[in-house]
């Protein structure tokens, strides 16, 4: 069936809910898990010993292994950000986390090949009906390793390469190690020395010069096992005029112990590449999700951020674009949902690094019960550049009288020839605008939807229609119940 | 007596202020009451036992470290009378009082009708004898949150004399009360202070200027104490030009209590690196604050202003605007904080945040942050940096003005916007007499005639 | 008798060619109207003229008694007599209409010589009551929060106050409700003499029936097709823009 995002005007049915085409992003459709047998699995606790048995069971060079090393000596050395942070990162015990968990086959190229258990797992988020209908390629990590992995005839023939971080390792060892961790860099913050450390999965993608990409490439990524953090890395480079979007969805059951996620994403876009990518992050709501995303946007070339974020406990992230090329772009579009007893803590980080480079940020954010929502922006203009401009406007939304919303930007320019401009703003659901639309008929419960819905509408027309029609849907599920 | 720093102890930590120094502090105070020796040694103790403030502390983010050694420093020996060249600021006022180097040097009384009023305008020592129970209630009796707890605690220990000001229930105060504050002679450590006092009902102008007598180095570290009570009506404006050499520390502290209203413009001008906190607290409903802020900064001027509005309770406003014009290779820091307690209902909150560049080697950092912890309230904040306006600029040039004589119309319409808050004319014009002052001594915003 | 030759004038924004191929002459004493449809380059044609830094001007002049102000400032063409009624004035807060119009007053005056404050004002508010402008109006910030109206009676008030050459009018009408285009008009009919020359821009004939111009012009795509007495206002309000498209331009 098809829907359209825009002049859908009610909350729809659950026989709407069971029929849309995209329910994998839905957390109530993750909340289950298989008991699995794992052939490689790396114990309880972080040491040497366990980077080495990663590295071995991954066949890696030496140079990764020393890689990681290096990582593990700077994650340690690293203290808790909590002196600007949350002190619930405090409660993160990384002695009673699962590093690596694997069953040791590479990934299938069709879905036919894939372990039931697995196949059953994406087939109930919907994984690969969504393939067939509008992806260009599809990477789906279960744990710590990718179990299906394709991209369509037509783009491989482009010369695009998709793969699993660890199949690219090995098979595009130059390319990777030009870029990897270039953008973001080991050190730059306890969790990207932590992922370097124990980095497994996630997606590399070449686009090769002037290829521009029509339909999305998206990953999906799962966590079955309890205890378990999961640590992709996730590397892209759009070569010389060369344009994609890449999607990524994620779930994971709702186990009693809190999980980990933390990723690492670098994203290059050389000059007048375009890179266009979606996020919607819809973690069970123990998860610790921890991710530093970063993109360096060459001359001409354009980064965008869409970061939608209504899942986890504890959410902190910054999608950030360094401008380095003359006329480089970059944005970020940030979502965020708190429910009760979560801290969506996200926003967006602009380094200008060049002339007439421009950035714009939006953030919404709606905070829901007791849920808090904030956000955190770094917009950096250094000395003797020109023509450069931000924008940046935040926008929270406060539902219940507990709700709670913070900002914090930090704003840094140097002379007189750039201009920065930073709004926000905080308010409430309008009365009178719930007021008419119970007159109409509805209840306070779809009104209060609506209007959360129109409060993010200009941002999420932004999406991918199916992902546009999926963000309402989920606002709707976390609105229930929200009022009285 | 108690106090000692273990040797051990890096002489950084206190600089000049070294335990011989309090000491002989403590002898020239050693007639005031004892509770308030006790709370300054206390004082120093702290003082002696925290740490400078280091990169990674979040409330000093931004700031160059380096220049706040506390080395040096003496305290300064009285200034002779007659020997200061005191020049007014040239308001009609109620009464003044003039320090220098920490202690009294001229003072002109309230006319007798106010003081048979009840109204007092006299220095902080006189009142520890006078008006004890009311000092001890009110002098630096509320925390310091910005991250200067160090020099709040020197503050307390060091501060010698001040105003003391109070209203009475009803009073209302035609004219303003001017307190001078001089530093004089090299490496002169002073701390002002100025306690206000507004009973229910009350009304009053105060006037802080802070100056050096002479171009020498002069560290500074003053505090304000404003409190509001029930309606009462309160505009405190300081004037801060010390010596270009100066390190200075200003930190305010504004309580509002039901349906007050207070309304605090910080002008700065001098010293060659200077921290401002203002920490205001909206406390019972119908409380008003508004503090405003204008900085110009030239040379290699480092400004770093912090604040805080705190609303913990419902119906309550605040409104926030600091301004600053940037010349040279000057830099600002403005980092404010709105905090909406959970029950701070129906808060009314605007913080913003305006720096003109005017110069391509200023630098200007924003921190304007929010904290909001109730649904039912209204608070916004804003932050730009940009250079005058190209299309104002076209504008007054369409009408025949020539650029430099549009861009310092311009400069000077971006201050007016703060300066036009100050009810009383005489005032508005002293300061922006203040502000053209210091535009002569610098260049010219913008002479790049092409 | 002064005279204002725009000589096959050129003008883009970016790479944009918008202005292509204008001339057009005004004397004193004459009003000139310039009719066409948005976008078709009459405000830019007003601000290139004026010297705005965004245009720019690729090739033609304009001349002003014979000598070209393409070389000169803004303000130095304005010094020069030229005068530009903007469609959407620029708000700036803190600058007091009496600083601005006194600085701009005094600009016109030679090294040393000091303005006759007394004189100023009398001659401003005789300026202001013929506009109907309250006297507190000296004292607002320029346009910071005016209405549509006083915006425009504003920009009237200055032209007025320094009596240019020429004025350049861009869509003073645009914003206006009946009451507000009388006196803006009655205002512009009030300093009509010799000594003054008008190029009005407007999308409407409505301003024309206040403001009767002597010579009308219609552009179209950067450049003007058709030029008529005020008769030319009639015949386009009657027979809509499509004429110009169909019948004027070439094809």
């Amino acid at each position: 069936m098809s829907q359209s995002p825009t002049t859908d005007t009610l909350p729809p049915t659950a026989g709407d809910a069971a029929a849309n085409a995209v329910q994998g992003i839905d957390q109530a459709a993750g909340n289950f898990s298989y008991k699995m047998d794992y052939a490689f699995d790396a114990g309880t606790g972080l040491t040497e010993d366990t980077i080495r048995y990663i590295s071995s069971v991954k066949k890696e060079a030496p140079w990764i292994l020393e890689f990681r090393l290096n990582a593990l000596k700077q994650f340690r050395a690293k203290p808790m950000p909590t002196h600007w942070a949350t002190k619930d990162l405090e409660n993160i015990n990384f002695d009673k986390i699962r590093y690596y968990l694997a069953q040791g086959q590479k990934p299938k190229r069709t879905w036919d090949e894939v372990p039931d258990d697995i196949k059953k797992t994406f087939e109930r988020l919907g994984i690969p009906e969504q393939e067939r209908k509008f992806l260009a390629g599809v990477e789906a990590q279960f744990d710590s390793e990718a179990a299906y992995s394709n991209v369509k005839d037509l783009v491989a023939k482009q010369g695009v390469i998709f793969l699993n971080s660890s199949e690219a390792l090995r098979e595009h060892p130059d390319l990777f190690r030009k870029f990897f961790g270039k953008v973001i860099p080991t050190g730059d913050n306890k969790f990207s020395a932590l992922n370097s450390a124990v980095f497994s999965g996630g997606s590399f993608i070449y686009v090769p010069k002037g290829v521009k990409v029509s339909h999305p490439l998206q990953a999906y990524f799962r966590i079955n096992a309890e205890n378990f953090g999961q640590f992709e890395r996730t590397l892209i480079i759009a070569d010389e005029g060369a344009e994609l979007t890449y999607m990524e969805g994620c779930t994971a059951p709702k186990f009693s112990t809190s999980t980990l996620h933390s990723a690492v994403v670098e994203l290059v876009a050389l000059k007048g590449a375009k890179i266009q990518y979606i996020t919607v992050q819809n973690w069970a709501n123990n998860v610790f999700n921890l991710v530093t995303k970063r993109g360096v946007a060459h001359e001409e070339a354009e980064i965008k951020w869409i970061d939608c974020n209504i899942g986890s406990r504890l959410t902190m992230k910054y999608p950030g674009v360094v401008l380095k090329g003359r006329k480089a772009r970059g944005e970020v579009i940030s979502i965020a949902l708190a429910n009760d007893g979560q801290h969506q803590d996200t926003g967006a980080k602009m380094i200008h690094a060049a002339d007439e480079t421009t950035s714009n940020i939006v953030a919404k954010s709606i905070s829901v019960g007791q849920g808090r929502s904030t956000y955190r922006g770094v917009v950096h203009i250094p000395k003797h550049l020109k023509g450069c401009k931000n924008n940046t406007e935040c926008d929270a939304l406060l539902i219940n009288t507990n709700s709670r919303t913070d900002t914090y930007p930090a704003i840094t320019v140097r002379g007189d020839a750039n201009s920065v401009q930073h709004e926000a703003s905080v308010s409430k659901v309008s009365e009178e605008q719930i007021f008419y639309m119970q007159q109409r008929g509805l209840t306070e419960g779809q009104a209060m939807s609506l209007s959360v819905n129109g409060f993010v509408n200009d941002l999420a027309t932004q999406f991918p229609m199916e992902y546009s029609v999926e963000l309402k849907r989920l606002i709707d599920l976390e609105m229930e119940g929200s009022v009285g | 007596m108690s106090v000692s720093a273990s040797p051990s102890q890096p002489v950084s930590l206190l600089g000049g202020f070294t335990p011989e120094l309090f000491a002989a502090h403590l002898a020239g105070v050693a007639h005031l009451p004892a509770w308030w020796l006790d709370r300054k040694r206390a004082a120093y103790e702290r003082f002696a036992s925290l740490p400078l403030p280091k990169r990674t502390d979040e409330a000093w983010r931004f700031a160059t470290l380096t220049g706040l050694t506390l080395d040096g420093y003496v305290r300064p020996a009285a200034v002779p009378a007659g020997r200061l060249g005191h020049v007014p600021v040239g308001v009609a006022k109620s009464g003044r009082l003039v320090f220098a180097n920490n202690r009294l040097v001229a003072r002109e009384q309230v006319a007798a009708a106010l003081a048979e009023r009840g109204v007092v305008f006299g220095t902080i020592q006189e009142a520890l004898r006078t008006h004890g129970d009311l000092v001890k209630a009110h002098l630096l009796a509320q925390p310091s949150p910005l991250g200067s707890e160090k020099f709040t605690a020197l503050h307390t220990a060091l501060l010698e004399d001040g105003a003391f000001i109070y209203v009475p229930r009803g009073v209302e105060l035609p004219a303003p009360l001017a307190i001078y504050h001089y530093a004089q002679g090299a490496q002169s450590a002073v701390f002002p202070h100025t306690l206000v006092i507004a009973e229910e009902g009350s009304s009053a102008t105060v006037v802080d200027c802070f100056r050096s007598a002479d171009a020498q180095r002069h560290f500074a570290c003053g505090q304000n104490d404003l409190h509001a009570g029930h309606g009462a009506r309160l505009t405190y404006v300081a004037a801060q030009t010390w010596s270009r050499e100066t390190l200075s520390f200003q930190f305010n502290s504004t309580i509002a209590r039901r349906d007050a209203a207070v309304q605090s413009l910080n002008l700065h001008l001098g010293g060659r690196q200077s921290r401002h906190e203002s920490h205001s607290q909206l406390q019972a409903p119908g409380a008003h604050t508004e503090m405003l802020g204008l900085t110009v900064a030239h040379g290699t001027q480092e400004f770093d202003q912090r604040t805080l509005q705190i609303h913990q309770a419902p119906n309550t406003s605040s409104n926030l605007l600091y301004k600053n014009a940037l010349l040279d290779q000057s830099k600002t820091i403005f980092s404010g904080l709105i905090v909406v307690d959970p029950d701070a209902q129906k808060t009314d909150a605007y913080q913003g945040n305006r720096n003109l560049m005017l110069s391509d080697d200023a630098e200007a950092n924003s921190l304007p942050g929010l904290e909001i912890q109730a649904n039912d309230v209204r608070c916004t904040h804003g932050a730009t940096s940009s250079r005058i306006d190209p299309e104002q600029e076209f504008y007054l040039r369409t009408r025949g003005i020539r650029q430099a004589d549009a861009d310092e119309l311009l400069t000077f319409g971006f201050f007016e916007e703060v300066l036009s808050k100050l009810a009383s004319e005489p005032l508005h014009d002293a300061f922006r007499d203040l502000i053209k002052a210091k535009f002569r001594a610098a260049p010219r915003p913008a002479d790049h005639q092409h | 008798m002064s005279q204002l030759d725009i000589k096959d004038l050129h003008v883009s924004i970016g790479e944009k060619a918008i202005v292509k191929g204008l001339t057009l002459t005004v004397r004193s004493g004459e009003v000139h109207a310039i009719m066409g449809p948005n976008g078709t380059g009459k405000s830019t044609l007003a601000k290139a003229v004026a010297g705005h830094p965004s245009y720019t001007i690729t090739s033609g002049d304009v001349l002003l008694d014979g000598r070209s102000i393409l070389v000169m400032e803004p303000d130095e063409r304005a010094r020069a007599g030229l005068f530009l009624a903007f469609q959407y004035p620029s708000e700036i807060p803190g600058v007091s209409i009496a600083n601005f119009l006194r600085a701009a007053v005094q600009a016109r005056m030679g090294e040393g010589e000091e303005l006759d404050a007394a004189a100023y004002y009398k001659r401003l508010y005789s300026k202001m009551d013929l506009l109907k402008m309250d006297r507190k109006f000296t004292s607002r910030a320029i346009n910071d929060g005016f209405s549509g109206g006083e915006k425009k009676r504003c920009e009237i008030l200055q032209m007025a106050m320094l009596e240019p050459k020429f004025a350049l009018m861009d869509e003073t009408d645009s914003g206006l409700d009946i009451d507000a285009l009388r006196i803006v008009a009655d205002g512009v009919n009030a300093l009509r003499s010799t000594n003054l020359g008008v190029l009005m821009i407007t999308h409407y004939q409505r301003l024309l029936g206040y403001i009767v111009p002597d010579h009308v012009h219609v552009m179209w795509d950067g450049r003007i097709v058709k030029s008529g007495d005020k008769s030319l206002a009639l015949e386009l309000e009657a027979k809509g823009y499509d004429w110009v498209k169909t019948e004027l331009v070439p094809a």
